[in-house]
Formats: structure tokens, sequence, C-alpha cells
């Protein structure tokens, strides 16, 4: 037995990518708790048809809006790709154009979705559609304002130089939470607006 | 069988282990280093083991004789409790405890300087402790996981303020899964690949990798709920009083998710075993096929009650059914390991009864949970599921507790009490096995899970009695694991050396305790699953 430190020569650097290893790994936590909501939505909706019920009133849960925000957050894919590309690629004014520019479609959604939830006229303690309309809209609006959270602090790295064109894995790994949130909307315009 | 003794003599310097630097609050509270961060870890969840195992009694003697014994003072406050009990065995002891043996350990195991995320992994620490804390006293105060006699205003805010306390603690430790398992993944030495890496840190890949699949689904369980608590249209918080609140969140403590607990037990069983029989781990790829199966067997977000129907229920059966063989598997693996090894003969090592009796419990876990799922024993729904829980989550606090003794050298410095260790350990493990054993046999008298009142079966009395001994051998290991850490933080005893046990893998390369940065230059390229062995066995051809 040795009581001593074994000598090993020594390893070649590495360079880890823990921020888009440990981004990927979040987002699939926050897509599987967004997935929980959608499923006990789904069950509930399909507890309703069952029993013969309506689940929204015609008319109340418009598709229109809902698709604008659908086009907005495709938008905003194209947007921060071009954010990470330009910062992966040295051009720092590009990149925080279009970290800016998702921003600004970031708050077009939350507009957006503000404007819906006024519109339906839905309360929390009314019925359980509207109960589950609410759960899933505020979870979303949760995991939106943490995406928009992330890309700002994205966007003031990278004014401030720490992200470029040698590290530009923390632009990457916003990049990849906000598609997720994106796919989470996807999934829910889908589910909530299409097929109601 | 061949056993080893803990370190000889001859192997151990006569002067005292080196001291942890002093350290203030603010550094306490600050540090980026995974060794201190994983201290708090493990010495927060060994606290709230104490805690629970004295509930643990609690229960046990309320159910020796339910309708005359009232330890709770109604059957509301036993409900709330017996949900305590179980949500803290097993989410604020087991994970924590193994979680924070893996930020001790993993980084070095794989060679690297630091855990990915350290301010993350502290900040889960303490949001893991704030969340445990804010479950106990909202429980205290009258909370829990629903009511049984009708949720009145008051206990609707307390009921709010658990699954507040729960889902903390869950995010806490979904965020230092995802610190692990970034760990594992991106900062690896040089050569050192997936099925190179050191079983103990791939099991810990696999369980953090299932958690993070898995327990989310629970946290949309406890929002729905808690939102609903406050008015909503769903009625879990019904005024007639139910189980419907905890009975959501259940499927985190039953089969398959409560085996997602345990996956790391088998990691620490193999990391174990090949170290005491001095050689390499036979079929070691094996080994990482079977732990990764016995990983994808223990998902289970999809058995909660929302999702069941037919072709879960078939899932369920099958599931149940399939995980006893990863666990024969890998338990089969390390015994050969052990029997073609040169294991010196002696009293065993603390460590090696540990990582021993995790295996026996955990067979008699999936065994338990097979029996559960085959239909004509009518098990489900009866404290069988109390016994598969229990034998579940006490396999994992075992493995939990020989890692603790097993890289003593490396967490603290020195070594755990070796004499004293057995004792926990033997005493652990006979209680774990007395108190999750009767509970499934006495499932198969109708004894209900959640028992308020009395059995008239003298079967199941005597069941409960035995199972209630469990739970005092529970309780008294868990205050002699307290004594020995305290003993071990004095410092008493033999410095360790670097490498004790002979160990195979990069931690034992490195100093104990080791210092900032965990190596003082970058490990050797690696080239098999044992870097130690490899230096061995090259030392021995020159």
């Amino acid at each position: 037995m040795a009581a001593t430190t074994t000598p090993l020569p020594v390893a070649p650097a590495r360079r880890p990518r823990t921020a888009l290893v440990g981004a990927m790994l979040a987002s699939g936590a926050a897509f599987m708790t967004y997935i929980g909501l959608l499923a006990i939505y789904l069950v509930e909706r399909s507890n309703a048809s069952l029993a013969g019920a309506e689940w929204f009133p015609e008319g109340v849960v418009e598709l229109g809006p809902s698709g604008w925000i659908f086009w907005t957050m495709i938008m905003s894919i194209f947007t921060v790709q071009w954010a990470e590309w330009s910062i992966k690629t040295g051009d720092r004014t590009n990149g925080l154009w279009a970290l800016g520019l998702t921003g600004l479609f970031a708050a077009a959604v939350f507009n957006q979705l503000w404007f819906i939830i006024n519109d339906t006229g839905f309360t929390l303690v009314g019925s359980t559609p509207e109960f589950m309309f609410f759960v899933l809209n505020g979870a979303f609006i949760v995991f939106l304002i943490a995406a928009v959270s992330f890309l700002a602090l994205t966007m003031l790295r990278a004014l401030f130089g720490q992200y470029g064109a040698r590290q530009a894995d923390g632009v990457g790994a916003a990049a990849m939470f906000w598609n997720t949130v994106c796919v989470m909307y996807f999934i829910t315009w889908y589910v909530v607006y299409v097929t109601k | 069988m061949t056993m080893t003794e803990s370190p000889p003599a001859t192997e151990t310097q006569s002067v005292a282990p080196v001291p942890s630097p002093a350290v203030g609050l603010y550094d306490w509270i600050s540090t980026s280093d995974h060794k201190r961060i994983g201290r708090t870890w493990i010495r927060a969840s060994l606290l709230m083991l104490l805690g629970t195992a004295v509930v643990g009694i609690l229960i046990g003697f309320e159910q020796v004789d339910a309708s005359s014994v009232d330890v709770f003072g109604g059957d509301n406050s036993y409900f709330q409790l017996w949900g305590l009990y179980r949500f803290a065995l097993v989410l604020m002891v087991a994970a924590p405890l193994l979680i924070g043996l893996a930020m001790v350990v993993v980084p070095m195991q794989i060679g690297a300087t630091n855990i990915a995320f350290p301010r993350a992994a502290l900040a889960a620490g303490w949001g893991y402790l704030l969340g445990a804390g804010i479950t106990v006293v909202s429980v205290l105060a009258g909370g829990g996981w629903g009511a049984l006699d009708g949720v009145s205003q008051d206990e609707a805010d307390a009921i709010a303020l658990t699954l507040l306390g729960t889902g903390m603690v869950i995010v806490s430790l979904l965020l230092g899964a995802i610190c692990v398992a970034t760990t594992v993944i991106s900062l690896r030495t040089s050569g050192m690949n997936l099925l190179r890496v050191p079983l103990f840190a791939w099991s810990m890949l696999v369980a953090c990798t299932v958690w993070l699949l898995t327990l989310p689904v629970a946290i949309a369980n406890l929002a729905i709920m808690y939102v609903d608590l406050r008015g909503g249209p769903l009625t879990f918080g019904n005024p007639e009083g139910s189980d419907a609140m905890y009975a959501q969140v259940a499927w985190v403590l039953d089969q398959p998710q409560i085996y997602a607990i345990a996956i790391p037990a088998l990691g620490i069983i193999a990391s174990i075993v090949p170290v005491i029989a001095g050689t390499r781990q036979i079929a070691h790829w094996v080994m990482v096929a079977f732990i990764g199966v016995f990983g994808l067997l223990s998902v289970g977000g999809w058995s909660q009650p929302y999702f069941a129907n037919t072709s879960d229920e078939i899932l369920y059966i099958a599931f149940g059914l399939a995980i006893v063989l990863p666990v024969f598997a890998v338990i089969g693996g390390a015994a050969a390991t052990l029997a073609a090894g040169d294991a010196p003969v002696g009293l065993p090592a603390a460590h090696l009864l540990g990582a021993l009796g995790a295996g026996v419990i955990l067979l008699a876990a999936v065994v338990s949970g097979a029996m559960k799922v085959i239909e004509p024993f009518d098990l489900i729904g009866t404290s069988a599921h109390t016994g598969l829980m229990n034998l579940t989550a006490l396999a994992a606090i075992t493995a939990g507790l020989a890692g603790l003794w097993f890289w003593a050298p490396k967490i603290g410095g020195g070594f755990m009490p070796s004499g004293l260790g057995r004792l926990v350990i033997l005493d652990f493990i006979a209680g774990a096995l007395l108190l999750g054993i009767p509970q499934v046999v006495a499932g198969f008298f109708d004894s209900p899970d959640l028992m308020v009142t009395d059995i008239d079966d003298s079967v199941v009395d005597a069941m409960s009695l035995v199972s209630a001994i469990g739970a005092v051998l529970v309780a008294v290991g868990a205050l002699g694991v307290i004594l020995a850490l305290i003993a071990s933080m004095r410092g008493s005893g033999d410095a360790p050396g670097d490498n004790p046990w002979n160990g195979h893998t990069l931690e034992w390369a490195t100093t104990s305790p080791p210092p900032v940065g965990n190596f003082d230059e970058p490990p050797a390229k690696v080239v098999s699953e044992a870097p130690l062995l490899d230096i061995a066995d090259e030392e021995v051809d020159a």
C-alpha cells in the first residue's frame, strides 16, 4: 500500500464546455417541469371531454393572437442564433444587436400573452379550464422571464467583452435555454390554442 | 468470505492529520471549494437523518397499536408526520447525502480541479437547508401534504408553506444534480471516456440524469397544488379532507421512481469492493451497462396518478419485475470481483460492511418491489409500499455511509472511527432490514399503508413491533454516525496517508486532505478505469 502521493505524468489541457452542458441539463429539467404541467392540462381536458363538458366556451380563446406569438418566437430563434454566431465570429456589434432584438421579441411575446389573458376574461378561481389556462400561461411566463434574464446577463457580459470569438459558450447556453422556451410555447400553442 | 481490516498500522503515519485551515463564517457561506460545499450537504443530511429517524420511531410505535397509542394527538397530526417522515427520508436525507458525497469525491475521481458551477452547488446546499427547514416547521405548524379531517384556512397556509418547502428542496437537489452531472460530462481528465469513469461517478451521472428528467414533474404537481390551494377548482385541499394532495406526489416515493434514489448505491458498492479485493472490477463495462439499465428502469415520472391507465399498469409491472436483474448483476459482479481478488481475511472494514449491507438491503427492496407488482399478491396500497420505500432509501443511505467511511481521508482529511463504524453500520443494516421487511410481510396480511386504525391481526401486530424495533435501531445508528463524524472532525487517530486503501481511481492520487484545486499538477492521461493500478502494473513491468 502506498502512503504517499502517486506521481503522475501531466495530461494535456482540455477546454471544458460546462456552460453548454449545464444549460442543456437545466433546459431539460425546465422542459420536463413544463411538460408535466401540460400533461396535467391534457388529462383534465380529456376528463372534461369524457364527461361531455365543454372545455373553453366557443370563441373565448382565439387562435389569432397566439399565432402572432408563435411567429414572434420563430423570429426570435433566428435572432438568438444570429447573436451566437456573431459573437462566436468576433462580430460583437452584430451580436449585441441580435441579442437586443431577441429581447424586443421577448417583450412582444409578453405583451401578447398579457393581451390574451385579459381578452379571455378568465380568473384563477374560476372553472377548471380557466385555472389550468392560468397555470400553464403563468408557468410559461416564469420560464420566459428566466430566459430573458439569462439573455440580459449574456448581453451584459458580451458588452463588457467577457464573451467573444475565443469564448462564446455563455451565449450558446443562453440561446439553448431560449430555444427550449420557444419549444415550450410551440407545444402550448398546438395543445391549448389549436386543438383547444 | 474474504474480508479486509481497516488500514494496517504499517501504512499509517503516527502523526496527527493535517487539520483543515480554520475558516470564518463568511468563508463557510461563500466558499467555492467543492469539498467544503459537499461537507455542508453531508453534515446537513446526517442531522436530518437523526431527526427523521426519531419521527420514524414515533410512527413505528404508533403503528404497534394504532387504536390505543396516540403519540401524535390525532389522526391528522399522525398523517402529517407520516408524510414528513417519507419525504424527509428520501428527499432530505438520502438524496442530499449522496449529492454531498458526490460533490466531494466525483471531481477528484475524474481528475477535475473543482466541481462545475461551484457557486450554484453552494446555493443549492443552502436552498436545500432552507427548504428542509421550511418543510419541517410548516408541518409542525399544522401543514403537510393535505389533511385527513379537512383543510382549515390556517392549515391551508401551513400546507402551502410545506409545498413551497418541498419544492425548494427538489429545486435545490436538481441544481446540485446539474453541477454533479456537468462535472462528469465536461470536466473529465484526458483519456477518461465514459467507460473509464469510476463507477461511483458514473452512477451519479445516471442518477442525476434520471432525477433531472423526473423530479421536475413533481415540481409541476406541487405548483398545481400550491395554486389550487388558493381557491382553485381542483380541490386537492378540499374542505371535507382527504389525502389527495399526498397522493399527487406519492409517486416520488413509490416504485419505480423510488429506485432512482438508490442508483448511486450501486456505484458505491462497485467502487469499494474492487479496492478491498485488490484487483480490477471484473467486466467493468457490464457494470457500467447494468447501472445504466437500473437508471432507465427507475424512471417513474409516468407513474404519477394523472397518467395512470392500462398501458401504464403494464409498464408498472414490467419495470417492477425487470429492475431485479440489474441489481443482481451489479451485486453479482461485485461478489465475483471480491472472490477473484486477494482480500485479506479478518474483521471487515466499516465501508465494506456498508457496501455489502447496502447491496443486501437493495436486493430486499427490489425483490419486495417485484412481489408488489404481481397482482395476485394484492400488495398495492398496503404497508408493503412503506416497506419498499424504507428499504430502498435506507439502502441508499447505508451506501452513503459506506462511502463516508471509505472516502473519509478525502472528505475530512482523517479516518472515521473504524470500530464505532462497524457497530454503527451493522446496527444500521439490521435496523433497515428489521424496519422494512416486516412492513412488506404485513402487506400480505392487508396491513394498510397509512394505518390510522388498529388491524385485528396478530401477524400484523408482531410485524409492526419488529418494524418499530428496526426504527429504533436506525435512530441509534444515525446517532452513532453523528458521534463518529464529531470524533473524526476532532482529528483524533492516525493520519491516513494519501492512499490508505490502495485505491484504483484518481481521488487516491492526491493528498489527504486534498489541497484546494485537488491536484498539484493535472492528472495523467487515463487509459483504463483504474489509472492507479495501471501505474502500479507499469512499475512492476519495469
